[in-house]
């Protein structure tokens, strides 16, 4: 199973990457996917899944699916 | 032109407000916003804004905020066109125009809109300062 780890703003510069492929064994949670990647869940950061923002962090992420780690917005 | 846009060049506020005036002859006032880019913030020089957006999300938030505006407040049509590229002070950045029957919902929609697109849109903008690049991450 494949998913697409999108990371924006500074959350990008500070893993020195835009975008990875994660592979894992089957569904996983979206707490255990942030996990896996060494990221704390109590950061400051915003969440999407399919680039709808969610808050659930128990949510079950499947094949395919794009998660982005986004910081605090500040357009306008 | 779409009422909803991302895009890196500059944009004519005469254009928007005559795309969204002749949209309906039941608009009495139009009210817009115009977010440009300044010299000076948190204390610092600023020479240059740079945007980065999330491609597809963040149109999709505009999109999903000017049909809430619409269902939100008494108006007949509503446009928000943001820019993401690099931009110097004085530049133009994002404008919401807002027609409606009365000046009363259109102000309130245009206000709203702004303070909704900081808070949901996943747009993020860096302040290039005499100290090197800065990340912004308030809602002032």
């Amino acid at each position: 199973m494949s998913v697409r780890v999108l990371f924006f703003g500074q959350i990008a510069e500070q893993h020195g990457r835009r975008e990875i492929e994660v592979v894992v064994g089957g569904e996983l949670t979206l707490a255990a996917l942030l996990a896996s990647l060494n990221i704390d869940s109590e950061g400051l950061f915003l969440l999407a899944v399919n680039q709808q923002q969610v808050d659930d962090l128990s949510i079950e992420i499947g094949d395919g699916d794009e998660v982005a780690i986004m910081p605090p917005f500040s357009g306008g | 032109m779409d009422a909803v846009r991302i895009q890196e060049k500059d944009f004519s506020i005469e254009a928007e407000v005559d795309a969204l005036r002749t949209s309906s002859k039941r608009i009495g006032g139009v009210a817009t916003f115009l977010g440009c880019a300044r010299d000076f913030s948190e204390g610092r020089d600023v020479s240059a804004i740079c945007f980065e957006q999330y491609a597809g999300m963040a149109v999709q938030a505009m999109q999903a905020l000017r049909s809430e505006a619409l269902e939100r407040f008494d108006i007949i049509d509503a446009r928000i066109i943001h820019r993401v590229t690099t931009v110097h002070a004085g530049e133009q950045i994002v404008l919401i125009a807002v027609g409606a029957e009365h000046r009363g919902p259109a102000f309130d929609a245009c206000r709203w809109i702004i303070d909704e697109l900081k808070l949901s849109v996943p747009i993020w903008k860096k302040e290039t300062t005499p100290n090197g690049d800065s990340w912004v991450t308030q809602h002032p």
